[in-house]
């Protein structure tokens, strides 16, 4: 499979401010390649450095084969790009909109089965001012597409959208994947990550502190499920030492029993089984497998949203 | 490439066509303008007006047109979308540029249309250097915004900075009313301002007086801040706020008015462009409508009616009436009121001497600033109603001089003719010049007399601190004033010869002789006709002497010395009827010189 975009050792220095210091990936063709971060984090700089639209301080990027930095115009003309909160003119027709950001490019894509594609084809006699937020939405993605991009850069697409809409922006993203395009996603739902990409580059503070398909995070930072029953009568005594546990810790008033299990399978009838040999009565079980969010919590001592 | 820059100027144009408001500044501010401008009667000039609006829509068109639209877009997140699309800030500028080119060509035309087909304006004559340099101009103004975009936060400072540049552009450049209103300083000031050189040179355009060649430094300074400025603007472009700027880019603003700091510099020397205004202004006031209503017409050769009106029109008498008069208001001509008064043509010495001061004084003092006495010489003529002069004794290059400042329009005052043949009395077999005031007032000088001088007209027109001089003059004069006595003309002697003159029908001639001592220049061709009068000579006849004889003898009957349609506007006005008191031509009520009203007022006062 081939490199799309490569990273290495990739700084960039406001002044004395570091914002990224220090990022490496690759993403291969056909890929969808998540970035997640909190704001502030440097993912919209690192986004930015590989689109052609900020010089780096240092490192390695290649993009589609060109350095972002000297071959700009190249670079643009073959990606596209789905910022946050751009706009258009209020009195400018969606077709209009897609023809006139089609003449700055080398190839297009059919204009009408675009239209379609992005359910603006009722809409592409409208104006501008007059589309909702989430047809707006969809006339940016339509942007990143008139030029038929064999790489697509997305930032926080579905952000602020109702969930039809972003449900069939996801329907878009997997169209795109189906048809081999290479994918890079920012966004703050994890949701999205972990249902559309590939795979996903955690950043904090200027670096990357995890990377790798959403299940492969979950497991390998923190792969335990948490397993928590609550009892009738404080379990007193001592507690046994269950198998693939990794830590167990008790209420303050004895009576909730929370433990991280590798194999929660094994350890989940043991637990019971204990709990019926010593007679206390069982009220309540929960079993919770972590999210990427509990990953990226973990990671990074910050929520996504706020 | 060409492709999408030709996508972008279709889809600017495209989109100011549906932003109404843009339309009514461009389309229908205009219309207004002129509504108003035709309703309000005055003489003001249809050419003057369409100098106006397009000045306007040149320097609002340029300077709001591509700036504040670029800061717009800015602020409303807009251009982030193209910052990720293949097109440089260039594209976006140089398509901005033509865009405001393409949107006001159309425009210019379109005054051009109105001002002829509702005021009556003619068609330019020179409309490719009108259109060049328009585009020039637009592009000029439209790069200074574009750069003012560029170093903006927000929409207001924009608007803020935009107007800050705007109102001097407009008031100081010469746009809306001539700079030659201004004190010195001020004009000073202008020679630094791209609009004065736009405006400077968009009127003699407009007139078809001269070309954008003509205007090469101007037209060249524009062309070269639109360039600077084009590129300076694609160098700062700012897709977005966030975008940082270095405090030392608002620098490159004033690199920008570089070529004009350059001209204004130079001008401060040359004043070349400062008299050039000087002329365009006169240009402004020769060209207003004025109707001269119910006056007495003595119309120069001979002919009177009794109840008539004058219309002036581009410094020309475009129309006789006689009767009752027309409305002025729907003539679109400023109403002069002239019952009881009586128009003549302006008047016409034929003999005069600039080089001398026509009173007793330093002679030291007197060539010492020998250019300002004449052009104060000059300026007292006009003040006096006397349009036209002849020099007498003079020296050539100095006439010469004199007379291309006056012919320019630089100064104000009366036409001077050179002397072309040696100065006799008799011209010719036919033509008779008795010069009697220059004769009374040598006797007078020979003697020591001075009440030649305390005439009215005389105390009007000399420097009060002259007559304090006259004394002292007189008295260190005594030796020549000696040996001029045995050359002194006995009086009764030459109006018997005048008389005779007049009664074989020989064409008479007036010339005062001004500069003679004691024939002060201006009054001493009204002194001159009385003194015809008191021989026998019917007042119609002295007047015909100092108007149409005049002209025929300058050779110049063709377009002075006659109210006729076609002659210059260059007349008289005076209270009373001079045909029965010749003394009234000394009442002056108004001079008109080619059509300007001269402000009498304030004509020894000139900048």
């Amino acid at each position: 499979m081939q490199t799309v975009i490569h990273v290495a050792g990739l700084h960039k220095a406001y002044g004395d401010f570091e914002a990224v210091r220090g990022i490496d990936f690759d993403v291969a063709e056909g890929e969808v390649f998540g970035l997640l971060g909190p704001n502030g984090a440097g993912k919209t700089t690192t986004v930015e450095i590989l689109e052609g639209l900020r010089p780096r301080t240092q490192g390695d990027v290649k993009v589609l084969g060109f350095d972002p930095e000297i071959s700009k115009r190249d670079l643009k003309n073959h990606i596209g790009v789905c910022l946050q909160a751009t706009n258009l003119p209020d009195k400018l027709r969606v077709h209009e909109a897609l023809d006139w950001f089609a003449a700055f490019y080398s190839q297009r894509a059919d204009r009408n089965k675009l239209l379609q594609r992005l359910q603006l084809w009722e809409k592409r006699n409208e104006f501008y001012s007059q589309l909702s937020g989430g047809q707006k939405q969809r006339v940016a993605l339509a942007l990143a597409l008139v030029n038929d991009p064999n790489l697509v850069f997305l930032d926080e697409p579905t952000t602020g959208l109702d969930p039809q809409v972003r449900l069939e922006i996801h329907t878009l993203i997997e169209e795109l994947k189906a048809a081999n395009r290479t994918v890079l996603l920012t966004t703050h739902y994890i949701e999205e990550a972990e249902r559309l990409c590939d795979r996903v580059a955690i950043i904090d503070q200027g670096k990357i502190v995890a990377l790798g398909s959403p299940r492969e995070l979950q497991e390998r930072i923190f792969g335990q499920s948490r397993i928590e029953v609550v009892t009738a009568q404080p379990m007193f005594g001592e507690l046994p030492t269950f198998e693939a546990v990794a830590k167990q810790a008790l209420s303050d008033d004895f009576k909730t029993l929370v433990v991280h299990s590798t194999r929660p399978a094994r350890t989940l009838p043991d637990l019971i089984k204990w709990i019926d040999q010593k007679g206390f009565e069982l009220e309540d079980i929960h079993l919770k497998r972590p999210t990427l969010e509990d990953v990226f919590i973990e990671l990074t001592g910050k929520k996504l949203r706020d | 490439m060409l492709h999408s820059y030709l996508t972008q100027i279709r889809m600017n144009l495209l989109l100011t066509l549906r932003n109404r408001v843009a339309l009514f500044f461009s389309y229908i501010f205009p219309l207004i303008f002129f509504g108003v401008s035709s309703m309000g009667g005055g003489g003001g000039n249809s050419l003057q007006v369409l100098n106006i609006v397009l000045g306007l829509g040149v320097l609002g068109g340029g300077l709001f047109g591509v700036g504040i639209r670029a800061v717009q877009d800015r602020e409303q997140n807009i251009l982030r979308r193209f910052k990720v699309a293949p097109i440089g800030p260039g594209e976006i500028i140089v398509s901005g540029m033509v865009t405001a080119l393409a949107l006001q060509i159309p425009n210019i035309i379109f005054m051009v249309v109105l001002a002829h087909s509702f005021l009556g304006a003619p068609w330019p004559t020179q409309p490719f250097s009108l259109l060049i340099f328009v585009c020039l101009g637009l592009l000029a103004f439209a790069s200074l915004g574009g750069i003012i975009a560029a170093l903006v936060n927000s929409m207001q400072e924009g608007m803020l900075l935009t107007q800050l540049f705007y109102f001097p552009l407009l008031f100081l450049g010469g746009i809306t009313f001539p700079i030659t209103g201004f004190p010195a300083w001020l004009q000073t000031v202008a020679q630094f301002i791209p609009s004065t050189y736009f405006s400077s040179g968009l009127q003699p355009i407009l007139r078809g007086k001269e070309t954008v060649l003509d205007n090469l430094p101007a037209a060249g300074a524009l062309a070269l801040t639109g360039l600077l400025g084009t590129f300076l603007a694609a160098k700062l472009f700012r897709w977005e706020k966030e975008d940082k700027l270095r405090p030392s880019a608002k620098l490159w603003l004033l690199a920008v008015l570089g070529p004009f700091i350059v001209l204004g510099a130079w001008q401060m020397h040359a004043k070349t462009n400062i008299a050039k205004a000087k002329v365009l202004g006169r240009d402004v006031q020769r060209s207003r409508v004025a109707l001269i209503h119910d006056a007495r017409l003595f119309l120069g050769d001979g002919t009177v009616i009794d109840q008539g009106s004058v219309l002036i029109k581009d410094g020309k008498i475009a129309e006789i009436y006689t009767g009752a008069a027309p409305d002025a208001k729907t003539l679109r001509a400023d109403s002069i009121e002239a019952a009881g008064k009586t128009l003549l043509p302006g008047l016409i010495d034929v003999n005069m001497r600039l080089s001398l001061p026509g009173i007793p004084i330093s002679e030291s003092e007197y060539f010492q600033n020998l250019d300002q006495n004449i052009d104060r010489e000059l300026a007292a003529y006009l003040f006096s109603g006397v349009t036209a002069v002849k020099s007498v004794g003079d020296p050539q290059q100095m006439v010469l001089k004199h007379q291309a400042t006056i012919a320019s329009g630089e100064r104000l005052g009366a036409e001077v003719f050179a002397d072309v043949s040696p100065s006799t009395k008799v011209v010719d077999g036919n033509t008779y010049e008795p010069m009697l005031a220059a004769g009374e007032a040598l006797q007078a000088y020979v003697e020591g007399k001075t009440d030649l001088l305390d005439r009215s007209l005389v105390q009007q027109v000399v420097p009060r601190k002259w007559f304090a001089q006259v004394k002292d003059s007189l008295a260190s004069a005594q030796s020549q004033r000696e040996a001029l006595r045995a050359r002194s003309i006995r009086s009764d002697v030459a109006q018997q010869k005048l008389a005779a003159a007049y009664r074989a029908g020989v064409m008479l001639v007036a010339g005062s002789g001004g500069g003679t001592p004691m024939v002060v220049h201006g009054p001493g061709i009204h002194h001159e006709l009385q003194l015809w009068v008191q021989t026998g000579i019917p007042p119609a006849a002295a007047l015909q002497g100092a108007t149409f004889n005049a002209a025929r003898l300058l050779r110049a009957d063709q377009r002075i010395g006659l109210i006729r349609k076609g002659y210059e506007a260059s007349l008289l006005l005076v209270d009373g009827n001079p045909l029965q008191d010749i003394s009234a031509t000394e009442r002056i009520s108004t001079v008109f010189f080619k059509g300007e009203r001269v402000n009498r007022a304030d004509i020894f006062e000139q900048k």
